[in-house]
């Protein structure tokens, strides 16, 4: 393994698109998307089901297989354009990905000293004795008691926290450079989640790997991450450090999922405030800002004009109407006056948040 | 994968051959079913009406030492498939053997499907001691290694195409009545039949209305294909010289052909009854595999 | 329940042999109706006794069993001075399961490869460019494979054109990437090699044994000369094995293209689990997956179809038995029926069925070496 970089910009994504051409027509899954990823620094990318999250890392790290796959734009690993070519070779030694279910995500009838191996075996070349000792301390290191035994045991045998935590180890085994975790903590119980993430930051700061954490929860996102990039219908919404998102939020669309988070300090019974309407249709999606139905603040250029990502090189953000400025306020008053958005929306003048 | 569900009905929307690879099956009959009954509607018109059609003789010699030498002949004008060792026709004699076959093939299975239906209905239905006994009897017959039952039978009888039907009938009644059963089993739970039973139906109304015809959908998609095995199996009877006495049939016709003298000097006289058995059991193989995904048929405990 | 079982057939075999049989008449011959002679008479008695025909029905089973049961299967009938049956058994089982057992590791062993790599398109990945050596390799090996057997077959003309057909498909591999017609080519004998994939698996299913046989005797043993003419029983071992082969192969083809068929669909269900998806992403190879990872939680439905096929190997090989020669139990069954000689017609019975009972029960203890979850 080479001599790790510990500064510099390790993954450089510049307008890069995912399309999937289908008999109705093309639908753009991913759009344009731009984002620089630091080493050793972490990366929210948060958004709901249909934002193009998951497409989006899979389809960088090439595990999408379809014939009708459409991948334009660049993305620069390390100095290494991986855009239009097999990235077989990255897999596991240089970036490394775990996903949602732990349960299916493990090979049912291998026993998970075997699904340790292979990745030391391959690509650091250990033979048996190497490897067994690399496991257990792997396995150590994910915080799994008595990993000697664990590496003979299949993973029915072991509890949904722990399996996450296998999944880890096996992903780490190969000491790639950037961990991409999708949705690691979705299927666990909140406890178990909150010492997964807290083993990824403790595993991060001790290796210096780079980690992209999916997820469709903020709060899961916050505090956790570096920077937060968020997604909806395919487009960056909004794209800051983390600390600075929630306490300087812009785009209407975080100030929506930041509402709808249940807070323990509400009183009880309080409604909660979901986001109304659905996910755009990625084949034929709504003309101007993708998140224009949805918005409380939408005006009529909302409609026509599709948002470039303004602001400065650290916060940017994808909308006319910031949230906070003067602008955002007059265009919410015009729409609870007319009773509706510019796209139909409908608001309801009293009790609004 | 179950995170992002909206990418996945995109990524399933743009990847339908994945799912026609899962062999998803596709709700139509397509063109090879037809092709495949036509096939059979064809050599079960030929078998029908060879006696009015202008075939030759199937047990005649055509011998003609000074025109063509010894027999066997091979395919020409005259014999346009050819003749066997003792100079009859392959043409005719196919044909003519396709009655036979196809006879013992449609009534074993009729008769199967009669009793070894009716039985796994009515078990499937009543259960109780009837049905245990039945269970246990079909489980001894299956238990029996089918050729060996069928020999046994056979040599222990005069051999005429209706007790070669009928052995061969008495073979099948095991599987399908266990699948007439299971169906049954599946049928009776459901609450139609329930209702019919609480406004106070007979039972044997209930098995004729109600059971039957939701029985009788496997049942029949599973009818080709237990025709195909029926006349395989008569098939491999004749070979092993048990078959009917008297006429021929496909498989006899392949036994005059498949010693080495004949394949090394005459292939066709095994060949052409291997091509006419071949596509034939092929054609009900498909027709009734394709029936069966159309009906969306799930292996009842087969 | 299996002893139930294994009772009630031999109860069935028994009665049926005694009551549509005439024993007598079958160890005797035509001494048996000859009342007169009383060296006859004599023969009776003594046959009489030695059968206990004279008894009832329900006693003559009960001794038969107490017999079989202790390993006595009895004499077979008009045999004065030939083996008894349990000789006949030893001398001929072992080569019947020779030939069942080649059969069965046949199919596996041709459905296996096969199945693999008609289920191996829904791995996907990035397919290996034209001028690979993933993609040259296999290439030219079924190249070759093909082009043989043309020129064994079919001569010169025939092999120059498979030899001309496959440059050209190579050719259009190499451009497809830029020319748009040579793609629709490649795309077009891509489907058509699918489906005839598909094709020759339901034929092979629907090919009867015997037709079957006679076919593959004909190309293999006559034409090619590939395989001796018939069997002997005097030979070597490695002679007798290679004579086998191609009985095997019979018997081996039908269900191979079953195991083919399921293990194929079993795989594309496999390969689109999540623990696939996580195997490549570790940067295991596309062949490692399929093998170590995938193929093992595919095989349920193959061995459940393995342990049902054991029955119909019995019928296949009756039939096989009889057309190559070999004289194995099955042939042995067939004479013995056709002689109603009921000692041996029950014993072979009888081990058949265990035969099978002991099978599946093997295959249960296999579901759980499969698949570790079972276990527990």
């Amino acid at each position: 393994m080479n001599s790790p970089k510990t500064t510099g910009v390790l993954l450089d994504v510049n307008e890069y698109s995912v399309g999937f051409r289908t008999e109705r027509g093309l639908a753009q899954v991913v759009d344009k998307v731009s984002f620089q990823l630091e080493r050793g620094s972490t990366l929210g990318i948060v958004g709901e089901s249909g934002s193009g999250k998951s497409v989006l890392n899979r389809s960088l790290m090439g595990l999408i297989s379809s014939n009708r796959q459409v991948e334009e734009g660049s993305a620069l690993f390390d100095g290494e354009e991986l855009v239009g070519r097999d990235r077989q070779n990255f897999w596991g030694n240089r970036i490394g990905m775990i996903f949602q279910d732990p349960m299916t995500s493990l090979n049912p009838v291998m026993r998970i000293g075997r699904q340790l191996f292979e990745p030391l075996r391959q690509h650091l070349a250990m033979n048996k004795e190497q490897a067994t000792e690399r496991a257990v301390e792997l396995l150590t290191q994910v915080g799994i008691p008595e990993p000697k035994r664990r590496l003979r045991q299949y993973p029915h045998e072991l509890s949904g926290g722990m399996r996450q935590r296998v999944m880890i180890a096996i992903a780490l085994a190969g000491e790639p450079e950037l961990l991409i975790a999708d949705e690691p903590t979705t299927a666990l119980d909140v406890t178990v989640q909150k010492y997964i993430l807290d083993l990824l930051g403790e595993l991060q700061t001790d290796i210096g790997m780079a980690i992209i954490l999916i997820t469709h929860d903020l709060g899961v996102a916050r505090g956790r991450t570096d920077d937060i990039m968020e997604m909806y219908g395919g487009r960056v919404m909004e794209l800051s450090p983390s600390e600075e998102l929630f306490s300087d939020m812009s785009h209407p669309y975080t100030q929506a999922l930041f509402s709808a988070i249940p807070r323990v300090d509400q009183p009880k019974h309080t409604r909660l405030t979901p986001i109304s309407g659905a996910p755009p249709d990625p084949i034929e999606p709504p003309s101007g800002c993708r998140f224009s139905p949805r918005c409380v603040y939408a005006q009529d250029d909302c409609t026509t004009t599709l948002p470039e990502l303004r602001g400065s090189d650290e916060h940017q953000f994808a909308c006319f109407y910031p949230v906070g400025t003067d602008a955002s306020m007059q265009a919410r008053s015009t729409n609870t006056t007319r009773g509706h958005t510019a796209t139909g929306l409908k608001i309801q003048t009293a009790g609004t948040s | 994968m179950s995170q992002d569900v909206s990418t996945e009905a995109v990524l399933e929307a743009v990847e339908p051959e994945a799912a026609q690879e899962a062999g998803v099956a596709k709700k139509k009959l397509g063109w090879g079913f037809w092709l495949a009954v036509g096939w059979i509607v064809l050599i079960v018109l030929l078998a029908i009406f060879a006696p009015w059609l202008p075939l030759k003789d199937p047990n005649e010699n055509f011998i003609d030492i000074q025109g063509k030498g010894r027999p066997p002949y091979g395919p020409s004008a005259d014999h346009w498939l050819g003749s066997d060792q003792d100079a009859r026709d392959m043409l005719s004699r196919t044909i003519y053997g396709a009655r036979v076959s196809l006879v013992v093939g449609f009534s074993a299975v009729a008769f199967g499907f009669i009793v070894g239906g009716t039985v796994g209905l009515v078990s499937g239905f009543v259960r109780g001691i009837f049905d245990k006994i039945t269970s246990f009897i079909m489980l001894v017959l299956l238990s029996f290694p089918a050729l060996i039952l069928a020999i046994l039978i056979t040599s222990l009888m005069e051999r005429s195409l209706w007790t070669i039907a009928l052995t061969l009938g008495i073979l099948s009644v095991a599987p399908v009545g266990r699948l007439a059963r299971a169906a049954s089993l599946v049928f009776a739970e459901r609450e139609f039949v329930l209702a019919a039973r609480t406004m106070g139906a007979k039972p044997s109304h209930i098995m004729l209305r109600e059971l039957l015809p939701n029985v009788l959908i496997p049942m029949s998609a599973l009818a080709l294909l237990g025709t195909a095995i029926a006349i395989v199996a008569e098939g491999g009877l004749a070979f092993l010289g048990l078959s009917v006495e008297k006429g021929s049939t496909w498989g006899k016709l392949i036994l005059t052909g498949a010693n080495s003298r004949q394949l090394e000097e005459a292939p066709w006289i095994a060949f052409v009854p291997i091509a006419a058995l071949f596509l034939t059991v092929m054609a009900l193989n498909f027709a009734g595999d394709r029936l069966r995904d159309y009906f969306d048929v799930r292996e009842l405990a087969l | 329940m299996v002893v139930l079982l294994l009772l009630a057939v031999s109860m069935l075999t028994f009665v049926a042999m005694n009551v549509l049989g005439d024993p007598l008449f079958n160890i005797l011959g035509p001494i048996a109706g000859d009342t007169e002679n009383p060296e006859s008479i004599a023969k009776i008695e003594a046959a009489e006794a030695q059968y206990y025909l004279d008894k009832p029905l329900p006693e003559r089973y009960v001794r038969w069993l107490g017999d079989f049961v202790t390993g006595d299967m009895g004499v077979r009938f008009a045999s004065d001075g030939q083996p008894p049956v349990s000789g006949l058994i030893k001398e001929r089982l072992p080569r019947s399961l020779v030939l069942m057992g080649m059969a069965q590791v046949l199919a596996l062993a041709i459905a296996i490869p096969w199945g693999v790599a008609s289920a191996a398109g829904s791995l996907g990945g990035t397919p290996s460019g034209p001028r690979s050596w993933r993609f040259l390799a296999p290439f030219f090996l079924k190249a070759t494979v093909i082009a043989a057997f043309a020129a064994l077959l079919f001569g010169p003309t025939v092999t120059v054109g498979v030899v001309v057909w496959f440059v050209v498909l190579l050719s259009a591999h190499q451009v497809a990437g830029t020319n748009s017609v040579a793609k629709r080519f490649v795309d077009v004998v891509k489907r058509l090699a699918q489906n005839f994939s598909s094709a020759l698996s339901f034929g092979f299913i629907s090919m009867p044994n015997f037709a079957l046989a006679v076919f593959l005797y004909y190309v293999f043993a006559l034409k090619l000369g590939l395989f001796p003419l018939r069997y002997d029983a005097s030979d070597s071992f490695l002679t007798r094995m290679w004579q086998l082969f191609l009985p095997a192969l019979t018997l081996s083809l039908p269900g191979a293209a079953v195991y083919q068929r399921l293990l194929r669909t079993d795989l594309i269900t496999t390969l689109q689990e999540d623990f696939i998806l996580m195997a490549r992403a570790k940067g295991v190879s596309k062949r490692r997956v399929l093998f170590r990872h995938a193929l093992r939680p595919s095989m349920f439905s193959v061995v459940t179809v393995f342990g049902i096929n054991a029955g119909a190997l019995v019928g296949g090989a009756l039939v096989v038995e009889t057309f190559f020669g070999i004289p194995g139990i099955g042939t042995a069954v067939v004479e013995a029926i056709l002689r109603e000689d009921f000692p041996v017609v029950l014993a072979i019975v009888m081990i058949v069925a265990a035969g099978f009972v002991i099978l599946n029960f093997l295959v249960d203890l296999l579901y759980s070496v499969l698949d570790p979850r079972v276990r527990s």
